[in-house]
Parts: structure tokens; C-alpha cells; sequence
């Protein structure tokens, strides 16, 4: 029974959340509707949480992800109102959290600085850069093409539901299909369990063949890639971009992963888990709102859950040392 | 002279008998020497004395007296000082606080007394025959043997109750030659106070060198008890195992065939330039003092340190970096298993099949049965026991971590195996096994390379045994016939 609940305790955890709602909630919480409408508003978070776990695997963490979707955001705008047709317009602001990112690989991998001094610093500098780029504005209105604001608004018809039509949201498909292809790619590539390697011991890792250097730095380039496709992403959702507008997804990501691996068996990072987290940290706060609890009260509440929950993880896992 | 004594000591974990009806007895101014395989029973006896287990039945005596344990107050207060493999310090502080860290700093008018600090931890290190460490150091800047030296300098500081008996569980196990032989004079320094030491170790030549008596369990039982000068080496190995000494290292059949491994002015790191081939099946020794650069050699011929040289694997030049080595052919055990082998907290058939994933793999995809079959193909082949390839390595006992390791090295059927300090820390039955398959490796066509202290080791193992002398190979030598003796001194004469 101790061991039952060691292991599905935090997944029992987030289902008594969610029943929770329910019952607090009976006629809106747990329609279809609430959750597209939640997964539409968990997207961007869900494509950051998800490719940080990308470093997270291997011990490290990425604190510029926040920045860089800002970045990224008014990356893509300025471009638009320049007029450039909009996939250059974000080819260009992918292709600049690709390099962000692999400006933190070579920083932490080549060079050798601690991932957190490292991305501190990248932060404030794509931070500074958002605003360079953008002029401090919000740029919005008739600067964001039609088409560019009109994606995050359309969806997949899935079928009619008590007469209403019933639309996968397009942000949605893209968390999706994002966060399958990370799993894919951690869970069943020679990447992935090289990754998986390093997190578990790096030195063991090189010497048993593993380009240690170059796997890092690589995975630094995709959660950078990560964050400059959510700050897209947010941009069409808003239909404008300001450069401050992605920063606060950086401590939830982080916060979503350690949630998640709670839930794990081995305590370690995992996709599945990651997403998890973020449904749970995105279930409370649509749930608390919809339940009229101020938001200064909101976020007390669950920063205080998200400790719940590791430190029963970790009085669990001491339990088991002391065995 | 205190004496301890320990009878009939009896500790059940569930079905399982860890000890049963041991027994020990420790007089001050020895040094004990304890020893067992793997499983005998050391450890859960060493927990009991710490506090850190109760006895389920027997008798613990002090001068005759009931001593009562149980809490690891009690053991401190009974006299005992437990040292580990691992140091527990704080890095950051001088040497001199954190000999002062469970105890109270010298005072003056309320503020920490600097001097009186300093002089105290100059005096504790002067007396275990340690002045060469500096109080005012830095303790992260010391290595592993003048760390330990220091926590037990800090035993001695002056303050009344310093412990009449040290209980030292393999603490040679992370330190090199020179300070081994540091640790060996502060222990002949504890002695001659009237204390008794309790040394639990694996390697043989520091038991006969440093015990007066040696106590020997099997099976969680007192097997014998003996003067070291009653005793010899097979005894010791005939006690622990009932198996002869000679029985341990299979025949072997040397069938040497065309060089595999050419090696042409090799230079790394303080080695070299030497040059040496390695013929298929061949096992070649490499024996050398601390320093002679035995460490260094299989690094470089891995490519995890910095080298130049001209090196060719059947005539193909060799890769720089462990990556492509690996898929060249060669496979490397490391001497450290825990930092440089495994992946402790993982399963280990992660561990196992790391660097063969290419060959695992279809378009970058990881073939999840190909995979597993290995595992449980080698798991079998090396024997290790363990519940299950997704058990992570941390829970196995140290001989079936190694085990994982050679398995992982065999699993490519490698053109040559790198091994380094292969049985450091295994109990003589990993040992013999670990011994069985390094031989059938090298019948199959295998060249091996073996970097060893344990002298017996490479003199039972190897075809040829190479010399390092102050990074320069001084002479090959065959093993046949070869005694340690002759081995030992070949170790200390400079290039002839």
C-alpha cells in the first residue's frame, strides 16, 4: 500500500484535483467545451514544459525560454509590418530561438558554465533584445496579418455535439503533435537514451562512448526551438506581440516539469509526466477562476500544492533510502 | 588494554540470516583485520556496532561488561569511531574547521579563537605523523587520502574522549599508492596510542601487511580467527571461500595470433613515449607503482585524455575519443566504477546497452526487443544477479555492478578490451567469475589489456606483463612463472 501510493500517489493526487472541480463545478467544469478551451490555453505552456524537458533529462534547465518566446513573438511581428509573407516572417524567429539556443549549448557544454548562470545571463540579454526589436511596443492591429491571427482561431472539426460543432483548437494540435514527437524522440531514438545517459551520469556517459558535448549543446537548440515556436503561438492567440509577453511561461515550464516527476516512477524527467504537470497547474488555475477565488489567492494556492507535492516525493523517496 | 568482545551474534532480515552466531573479538593496541566475501556478513556486523542495526540474539562485552548498543550515541560513547569509504567534509571550509566541526570551536570573548583552532588541528595531524597537510588548506583541495587523514586527526584534538577503537571500512578503496601508504603509518601511529583498529578490507596484501590478527566470516558465521603469523594468504582465501587459491584463475590456453593492436610512441599526460603491440588473444599485464602512469595509459589508448601517437587497431588508425572507439571495436571497463562506469539511479540494461545503440537501432529508432534480448543474453553470460533489466544499478552489491559493466563491454564481441582495476571492490566469487570470462573473451580472439595493483591478479591472468616506470615501459615480461615478489621489484627498478 506505502509503495502503491509512493508511486501513483502524485497521479492519485491529480485526479482528486480534477474530481474536485467537478463536483465544485458541476454544470461548467467537466464539459468537452472547458477542455478545449483548456488545452487551447495550456498549449503554449505544454510546448515549453515539454522541449525543457528535453534539457531537464540530462540535470540541466533552461531559464531563457521565457525571454526567448517573447523574443521570438515580436521577432515574427516586426517582420510582418515590415510586410515579408508570413512564413519567412517565422522561419526567421524560429531560426533565432534555434541560435538562442545553441548560444546556451555552446555557453554550457564548450565553454563549461553552470546551465543557470548561463541562461540567466542569455535571459536578460533576449529580454533586452525583445524590446530592442519591438521599440518597447506592443505592435498589433492591422501590422499582424489576417491569416497569421486567424490560425489560432481555427481548429479541427471533429463532429457535432449536442447540435454545436465541435473544433479542436489548431494551438491545441500543435502542443500535440509537438509533444509527441518529443516523447518519440526521448522515449525511442538513440538521442533520447543517450540523453537519458548523460542525466545519469555524465562522465560514465563519455566514457562509454557518448558525445557528451555535442548531445548537450544540441539539446539546448531544441528547447530553444521550443520556446520561439510558443512564442508564435502566443503571438497569433493575442493577435499582437510585446516583449514581455512570453516571460512568464519560463517558471511555470520549470515548475510543470518538477510536478511531472513526482509522478514517475524513478523520480526523473518525462514527457508524459511534464504534460501531467501542466494539465494539473492548468486544471487548478481554470478551475480556481471559474470558482471567482482572487488571483493573488490563486497563486498562493498553487505554489503551495506544487510543494505539497514535492515534498511527498521526497519524504517518499526517503523512505526508501532508509529502508 | 580494553577488550571488546562479540559472541554469538545473530541479525535475521526477513527469511534471510545475515549473521549467525559471529563472533569477534578486538583488544586495544591491534589491528584486526576482518574479512569475508561479499555477503559474509561484514557489514551488517559493522551496523550493529555503529548502533545502526540491533542484534536479534548475542552478547556484546566491554572489560567483561554488558555493553549496550543500539543508537549511534551509544557506539560514540562506547568508544567507537566508524570511518567510510566516502569523506564526509565540507569542501569550502580550511582544514582546521572541519576537524572542528562536530565539536566546539576554541572560544575568547565570545568569537571563534583562530589560533588556539589552528594549533589544536597542527597538533591532532602532527601526532598521526600527517604535518605535510596544512591547517589553513583549503579541504577540497586535498586528495582522498589526506582527507581521511584529516578526519582522523580530528579524532586525537583534545577533548577527552578521544575512541579507543576505529573501525576502517575499505578505506583504501578511493586512495592511490602514496596515500595508502600515508594511512598506513597514521594507523601505526593510532596503534602504538593503545587503540584498536577494526580493518575490513578486500585486498590482501594490506591485511598481511597491517593486521596482527585476522578474523574471517563466511556465510554470516565466525570461521576462524588467527594470528597473521599463523596464517597465509590461501588459509585466508581457503577460509572465506573453501576454495584453494590456485583454483581461482582458470587455465589458460595461449594462443596468440596477428598483432591487433599496434602502438608506436604513444605520449599522454606524463606516459610515454612507449610502444607495445597486442596480439589477438593475448592478455597483457600492465603493472606499475602509483604513478608510473598505470592510470593513464588505458585513458589515453580509450581516447578519454589528450594523446598523440601513432596508434592502429588491425591496421586502421585508431580514434582519439571514446565515441569512436567504442565503435571501432574497443570496449573499456573503467577503475571507477561509480563515477565512470554506471548510471546508478537508471536501469541497468540502459547502462549495458549505451554504447551499442547504433547497432540496436533502425533510422535512429531503438529496438526495444532486440534490446532486451542482449540484456538478457549477457545477464546470463556474466552471471549477475539481479531482479530484472530494469532494476537500477544502485541496488546491486558491488561485484554484479562490475558484472554489468564487463557485460556491457562484451556485448560487442569487442576486437579488444580495455580493463582497468577489473576486480577492485568484487568478493572473490565475482572474481573468479569476472576471471572465467576476461579468459574466454581472449580464447575467442579478444585482445586484452588488464591495468592492475593486485599483483596476483596479473600474474595469474595475463600472457605478458608491461612495466611502467615513471611513464616509460621499463620491460615485458612474461607471466608464466613469474612470482609477485619478482614482479614487485621488476615495479620498483628504473629502466635497464
Amino acid at each position: 500500500m506505502a509503495s502503491f501510493l509512493r508511486h501513483y500517489g502524485s497521479l492519485i493526487g491529480m485526479a482528486a484535483i480534477v474530481v474536485f472541480f467537478w463536483i465544485a463545478l458541476p454544470d461548467t467544469f467537466m464539459t468537452l467545451r472547458n477542455w478545449l478551451n483548456i488545452s487551447q490555453q495550456l498549449s503554449m505552456l505544454i510546448v515549453v514544459a515539454v522541449t525543457m524537458t528535453v534539457v531537464m533529462v540530462m540535470g540541466d534547465f533552461d531559464l531563457s525560454v521565457g525571454a526567448m518566446a517573447s523574443l521570438s513573438g515580436v521577432v515574427a511581428a516586426v517582420l510582418f509590418a515590415q510586410g515579408l509573407p508570413v512564413p519567412v516572417a517565422l522561419a526567421v524567429a524560429l531560426a533565432v530561438g534555434l541560435l538562442g539556443g545553441i548560444a546556451n549549448g555552446v555557453l554550457v557544454s564548450l565553454i563549461g558554465i553552470l546551465p543557470f548562470v548561463a541562461t540567466l545571463a542569455t535571459m536578460t540579454m533576449f529580454s533586452g533584445a525583445a524590446f530592442l526589436v519591438s521599440g518597447g511596443k506592443t505592435i498589433f492591429g492591422r501590422d499582424i496579418p489576417q491569416e497569421f491571427a486567424d490560425f489560432a482561431r481555427s481548429g479541427l472539426p471533429l463532429g457535432t455535439w449536442g447540435g454545436n460543432l465541435v473544433v479542436l483548437p489548431a494551438l491545441t494540435l500543435v502542443a500535440a503533435v509537438v509533444t509527441l514527437l518529443v516523447w518519440i524522440v526521448l522515449e525511442h531514438t538513440i538521442y533520447g537514451r543517450r540523453l537519458y545517459a548523460i542525466g545519469g551520469n555524465a562522465d560514465a556517459a563519455r566514457l562509454a562512448g557518448v558525445k557528451v558535448a555535442q548531445l548537450r549543446l544540441s539539446a539546448f537548440a531544441f528547447t530553444g526551438m521550443g520556446a520561439a515556436l510558443a512564442g508564435i503561438m502566443y503571438a497569433s492567440r493575442v493577435a499582437s506581440a510585446n516583449p514581455v509577453q512570453g516571460d512568464g511561461l519560463m517558471l511555470t515550464a520549470i515548475a510543470a516539469v518538477f510536478l511531472g516527476m513526482t509522478a514517475t516512477r524513478d523520480g526523473q524527467p518525462n514527457v508524459l509526466a511534464t504534460v501531467a504537470g501542466v494539465v494539473t497547474l492548468g486544471v487548478m488555475d481554470n478551475g480556481l477562476t471559474q470558482l471567482q477565488v482572487d488571483s493573488y489567492v490563486r497563486q498562493v494556492l498553487v505554489g503551495a500544492i506544487i510543494l505539497l507535492a514535492v515534498s511527498i516525493s521526497a519524504l517518499g523517496r526517503r523512505a526508501i533510502r532508509l529502508r | 588494554m580494553p577488550e571488546l568482545r562479540l559472541s554469538g551474534i545473530v541479525k535475521t532480515f526477513g527469511p534471510a540470516r545475515a549473521l549467525d552466531r559471529a563472533a569477534l573479538s578486538l583488544r586495544g593496541g591491534e589491528v584486526h583485520a576482518l574479512m569475508g566475501e561479499n555477503g559474509a556478513g561484514k557489514s551488517t556486523l559493522i551496523r550493529i556496532l555503529a548502533g545502526l542495526e540491533s542484534a536479534d540474539s548475542g552478547e556484546v562485552t566491554l572489560d567483561g561488561a554488558l555493553l549496550r548498543l543500539g543508537s549511534p550515541d551509544l557506539a560514540k560513547t562506547a568508544g567507537f569511531q566508524f570511518l567510510h569509504q566516502e569523506n564526509h567534509v565540507v569542501p569550502a571550509l580550511s582544514v582546521a574547521e572541519n576537524m572542528h566541526l562536530s565539536r566546539p570551536y576554541p572560544q575568547r570573548f565570545g568569537l571563534v579563537h583562530w589560533t588556539k583552532l589552528r594549533t589544536a588541528a597542527v597538533d591532532a595531524l602532527g601526532q598521526l605523523g600527517a604535518s605535510h597537510i596544512d591547517a589553513r588548506s583549503v579541504m577540497g583541495s586535498l586528495g582522498a587520502g589526506d582527507q581521511m587523514l584529516v578526519r582522523i586527526a580530528a579524532t586525537l584534538l583534545d577533548d577527552g574522549d578521544a575512541p579507543w577503537a576505529y573501525v576502517m571500512d575499505e578505506p583504501t578503496a578511493a586512495l592511490s599508492g602514496a596515500e595508502a601508504e600515508r594511512l598506513f603509518k597514521a594507523i601505526a601511529a593510532l596503534k602504538a596510542t593503545g587503540a584498536a583498529i577494526l580493518y575490513v578490507s578486500h585486498r590482501m596484501d594490506e591485511v598481511m601487511r597491517l593486521a596482527d590478527r585476522i578474523t574471517v566470516l563466511r556465510d554470516g558465521a565466525h570461521v576462524a580467527t588467527r594470528d597473521r603469523a599463523a596464517t597465509n594468504r590461501d588459509k585466508i582465501i581457503r577460509d572465506m571461500t573453501g576454495r584453494d587459491m590456485t583454483d581461482l584463475f582458470p587455465r589458460h590456453t595461449a594462443t596468440s595470433g596477428p598483432p591487433a593492436l599496434l602502438v608506436r610512441d604513444l605520449r599522454a599526460g606524463g606516459l610515454g613515449p612507449l610502444s607495445f603491440a597486442v596480439a589477438e588473444g593475448e592478455i597483457l599485464g600492465v603493472a606499475g607503482l602509483s604513478g608510473s602512469g598505470r592510470e593513464v595509459l588505458l585513458r589515453a589508448l580509450i581516447g578519454a585524455v589528450t594523446r598523440a601517437g601513432d596508434l592502429q587497431l588491425r591496421g586502421v588508425p585508431l580514434a582519439a575519443n571514446p565515441a569512436g572507439a567504442w565503435a571501432q571495436g574497443l570496449a573499456y571497463v573503467p577503475p571507477e566504477r561509480r563515477t565512470e562506469g554506471v548510471m546508478p539511479r537508471r536501469a541497468l540494461a540502459e547502462t549495458i546497452a549505451l554504447p551499442h545503440l547504433a547497432r540496436l537501432s533502425r533510422l535512429g529508432f531503438v529496438q526495444r526487443r532486440k534490446t532486451a534480448g542482449l540484456v538478457r543474453r549477457l545477464a546470463q553470460d556474466v552471471r549477475l544477479k539481479a531482479s530484472g533489466p530494469d532494476q537500477p544499478i544502485a541496488e546491486l552489491s558491488g561485484g554484479n555492478q562490475q558484472k554489468v559493466l564487463f557485460a556491457r563491454a562484451l556485448a560487442g564481441d569487442p576486437a579488444i578490451l580495455l580493463l582497468d582495476e577489473p576486480t577492485r571492490g568484487v568478493d572473490v566469487g565475482a572474481k573468479f567469475d569476472i576471471y572465467t570470462l576476461i579468459r574466454d573473451l581472449a580464447a575467442r580472439g579478444t585482445a586484452v589489456i588488464v591495468a592492475s595493483s593486485d599483483l596476483p591478479e596479473l600474474i595469474g591472468l595475463s600472457d605478458r606483463i608491461a612495466i611502467l616506470n615513471a611513464g616509460r615501459i621499463s620491460q615485458i615480461l612474461p607471466a608464466d612463472g613469474l612470482t609477485e615478489a619478482a614482479l614487485l621489484t621488476a615495479c620498483y627498478q628504473k629502466e635497464s
